[in-house]
């Protein structure tokens, strides 16, 4: 059987979903009777989800400057050559 | 990103193109920072986001938004690189130090020593925004080895496919495994610590 420790070392390829289906099978049966790994599991899943929304939004300033490099930009194309 | 959106943005309201510069900004200069390092980033997203505003009528939906800035924001790195006659350096190795991360958590016999706690957080986009973690998590990213911090940035904040990953950093697969392996752990780990105790 699967021992917990390779389990967590396969876990990234099975939470994005690259394991074949007889390694995938494993890591089910043994989480059906290992409330630990299921536990890990879970929570690693949940840390990849929350991953993309790490950064806070940009303040006011940030958004304006952006915003104004690109009116210079669309000014300067307009410009007759 | 829902349908309507979308065709507004791509009917080029600025106003939805400056939501879009809120809400993936800052994901999208850490990213920057991890190819060309933190004093460039700036300049190259203020670049990727005009290519940006004048590519998003061609923007299909098809994968999701933030992948589909990350891209342009690698590009954008990458051509500032080479202007610049430098190229992306990324160890392709994985150092013994450190080893495995979680190594400790198990026994001899590869059981469970010391188990993860139970997290409680009340969404899994909230897991990661409370102030104090935020901060642990930020100087954690900073102690990283840098091949371990551009895997976490590119793959899980930016969300870009594995083998187009390994090949902008000129990784190989098996590598780049170990490498966002060893990352996740690390945070993993962060996060436990922060749930079981309060502080990191
Ligand atoms: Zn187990």
């Amino acid at each position: 059987m699967l021992k917990c420790r390779e389990l967590v070392g396969k876990a990234d390829q099975y939470l994005d979903g690259e394991l074949l289906l007889r390694e995938r099978l494993a890591i089910r049966v043994h989480i059906l009777m290992c409330h630990h790994c299921r536990r890990y599991l879970r929570q690693m899943g949940a840390l990849l989800r929350a991953f993309p929304h790490r950064h806070d939004s940009a303040s006011d300033e940030e958004v304006c400057a952006v915003m104004e490099h690109l009116q210079q930009h669309a000014d300067k194309q307009d410009e007759p050559a | 990103m829902e349908a309507e959106t979308l065709s507004r943005l791509r009917s080029g309201e600025d106003g939805v193109f400056s939501e879009l510069v809120r809400e993936h900004h800052r994901a999208l200069t850490a990213l920057a920072a991890t190819v060309v390092g933190v004093s460039e980033a700036e300049e190259v997203v203020q670049n990727a986001w005009l290519k940006a505003h004048g590519a998003i009528a061609g923007f299909e939906g098809r994968s999701a938004i933030r992948t589909w800035l990350s891209r342009i924001v690698i590009n954008e790195a990458r051509m500032q690189l080479r202007s610049r006659k430098r190229e992306v350096f990324l160890e392709d190795q994985v150092s013994s130090e450190g080893q495995d991360p979680l190594g400790d958590w198990f026994n001899e016999d590869g059981r469970w020593r010391s188990p993860p706690v139970s997290w409680s957080y009340d969404s899994p986009e909230a897991l990661l925004m409370g102030v104090d973690l935020s901060g642990c998590l930020d100087d954690l990213l900073a102690r990283m080895p840098a091949n371990q911090r551009s895997m976490l940035e590119m793959r899980d904040t930016s969300e870009l496919p594995f083998d187009e990953i390994c090949n902008t950093l000129t990784l190989s697969a098996s590598n780049a495994r170990v490498l966002l392996h060893r990352a996740r752990a690390q945070v993993f780990k962060l996060v436990n610590h922060y749930q079981e105790t309060g502080e990191c």
